[in-house]
């Protein structure tokens, strides 16, 4: 044996050594920090079957029982049911209008050499940052005439179109990545825009499509400014204003309650994010807004 | 020159329109009229209010000039919301920006073991709509039952405890923590993204010259981001300066008016006092305040980042 092949092993087990230390370490301080972000869903998961005799015995103790009595009552009593298919009525019927609304003008920003581009760009941007309570009162103002004020069709378009702005840019970052070459072979075969649209892009803009839409459900079952101002009938509330109930002075003894309010406000959300978790945390659509 | 471009464009833009009906149509004409409808009509609407006095429900508003404005700026109440929706801000940058940037560049450099357990935690409570964070952290800081203070109770550090929500040294800090706490996942992905984007090659170099991590960090890493910086940055601006929700559920503005935020004012003032010009005012100054500060930052701290 050389000398060469005796120092190798070594030399590179020293080096992984060195590295495995401060790596271990580091995961610690990770796995803490996720503990920071996922011990309060435990705590609340835990609080929700618990009794609220065994509540009194510490947030931390294992319950002695399990008991599904607060779910029955939050979802009977205080009208889960009813809010949750609210809920998935605004925010899945709110995104399918948002993206369908944003689906040509995505193509025509990505695709096309538009006179007035940044123009365009720069109003949807606006349209994005643009804080609620700015076009709270005229939009309530506008709603009323229109009879849409305490509507849930109201609600599902100012939704839609509030939706817009950021469905455009998102789509327009996955569409500006689909390879011209395709397009061109539509082209030179004689395909009007609608075609190409149709037959080339909208198939390949399925992934961005699928981001697009989940983001947006999200995001409009998070929502609650809009549907607080414009809706005054309990059959018309979604979770978040109808789970205000939940904070009133008489729960706030009663822990169980709020806790499975809260499990089941989340269900639909994290069936969503287990479908595309992938998709939604690597940030493939970030890209959108940076360019 | 920008006029006789302008106008160049205005008269391709109709060359275009003849070539690409289906284009225009949908693509630019009715998502302009949608926008200008339901998005451009009430920001003007909002800017005509302002100078009226009205009460939401009398046929007539009575024209009063600034005097709106005038009474916004004497208005203490004004003054208390936006220094609060300031220090939501500089909370904002300092801890979830920041433990966003540290979460992703330890996931990109591998520097820690199964780096998308983290990933996926943290991103977690940003699907959370902030009512149910809200009430979450209800149960969490309840002065008596709490989870917070009875394990700072068990690690012997009692004497941190404060009534959470009702200190007034402390509740808008804790209302802003709080939302930190959702929010974190959102820089954490977009730099995420951005570290992607860094060259290989630029990192291994540095390695090989023997920078550590804060070198890594301050001279390699987060000179090649700043655009993303600029995108983070005016996203956090923006969200503290909507600030709400929270405060809806948790506070209400309560103690003595000391979380009220600009934007939760607005509600107040509009839908409770029934003075929907004043709350036009207030909208406005949400408005012009953050945006006078987007464009304050990126032309000075940011300048520059948004072309490279």
């Amino acid at each position: 044996m050389s000398d060469i092949a005796l120092v190798q092993p070594r030399n590179r087990k020293r080096f992984h050594l060195r590295n495995v230390g401060p790596k271990l370490v580091a995961t610690l301080l990770a796995l803490a920090l996720a503990a920071v972000f996922l011990g309060p869903m435990y705590l609340v998961v835990i609080t929700s079957i618990k009794s609220n005799k065994d509540f009194l015995a510490g947030p931390f103790a294992w319950p002695s029982g399990v008991t599904f009595e607060p779910y029955r009552q939050v979802w009977q009593e205080l009208h889960f049911g009813d809010l949750m298919s609210n809920s998935l009525l605004y925010a899945s019927t709110g995104a399918a209008l948002a993206v369908l609304l944003a689906l040509v003008p995505a193509f025509a920003l990505s695709r096309f050499d538009l006179p007035g581009k940044t123009v365009l760009f720069g109003m949807f941007l606006t349209g994005l940052m643009l804080p609620q309570q700015t076009v709270l009162i005229p939009l309530y103002a506008a709603l009323r005439t229109l009879h849409l004020l305490d509507s849930k069709i109201g609600l599902i378009i100012v939704h839609g179109i509030y939706g817009m702005p950021a469905q455009i840019l998102i789509l327009r970052g996955f569409m500006t990545a689909i390879p011209s070459e395709i397009e061109k072979a539509a082209r030179i075969e004689g395909a009007t825009d609608f075609a190409v649209f149709w037959k080339v892009i909208l198939p390949l803009s399925v992934p961005g499509i699928i981001v697009g839409y989940s983001l947006n459900f999200i995001a409009i079952w998070k929502e609650f400014v809009f549907g607080l101002v414009f809706l005054n009938h309990e059959a018309n509330f979604p979770l978040t204003v109808g789970m205000l109930k939940l904070n009133s002075d008489r729960y706030i003894s009663v822990f169980n309650l709020p806790a499975a309010g809260l499990v089941i406000s989340q269900i639909p959300i994290v069936i969503l994010f287990i479908l595309c978790y992938r998709k939604l945390t690597s940030g493939n659509f970030v890209g959108a807004v940076k360019g | 020159m920008a006029i006789s471009r302008k106008q160049r464009e205005s008269r391709s833009f109709l060359v275009f329109a003849r070539n690409h009906v289906f284009v225009t149509i949908f693509g630019v004409v009715v998502p302009v009229v949608l926008f200008l409808a339901f998005i451009g009509y009430p920001i003007v609407y909002t800017i005509y209010l302002s100078f009226f006095e009205w009460n939401g429900m009398a046929p007539v508003k009575k024209f009063v000039g600034l005097a709106n404005y005038a009474y916004l700026t004497g208005d203490k109440y004004f003054y208390v919301a936006l220094f609060n929706n300031l220090k939501w801000l500089v909370v904002a940058l300092v801890f979830p920006v920041t433990l966003g940037f540290l979460i992703a560049y330890a996931m990109r450099l591998r520097v820690v073991y199964f780096p998308s357990f983290l990933r996926t935690a943290v991103f977690f409570p940003v699907t959370m709509s902030l009512i149910a964070v809200g009430l979450m952290f209800l149960l969490i800081l309840n002065p008596i039952f709490g989870a917070f203070d009875t394990l700072l109770r068990s690690l012997g550090l009692g004497f941190l405890v404060r009534e959470w929500f009702g200190d007034f040294h402390i509740a808008l800090y804790t209302l802003a923590v709080i939302s930190g706490w959702a929010f974190t996942g959102l820089p954490m992905i977009f730099y995420f993204a951005g570290l992607g984007d860094v060259p290989k090659e630029t990192i291994d170099a540095a390695r090989i010259e023997g920078a550590g991590h804060f070198r890594m960090i301050t001279r390699v890493t987060l000179p090649q981001l700043r655009p993303v910086t600029a995108v983070v940055v005016m996203l956090t601006l923006f969200e503290s300066f909507k600030a709400f929700d929270l405060v809806a559920v948790l506070t209400k503005g309560a103690p003595f008016g000391t979380t009220n935020v600009l934007g939760y004012l607005v509600y107040l003032e509009s839908f409770w006092n029934s003075r929907f010009g004043y709350g036009a005012t207030l909208s406005v100054a949400i408005l012009v305040l953050s945006v006078a500060l987007a464009a304050l930052l990126l032309s000075t701290v940011l300048k520059g980042a948004f072309r490279e």
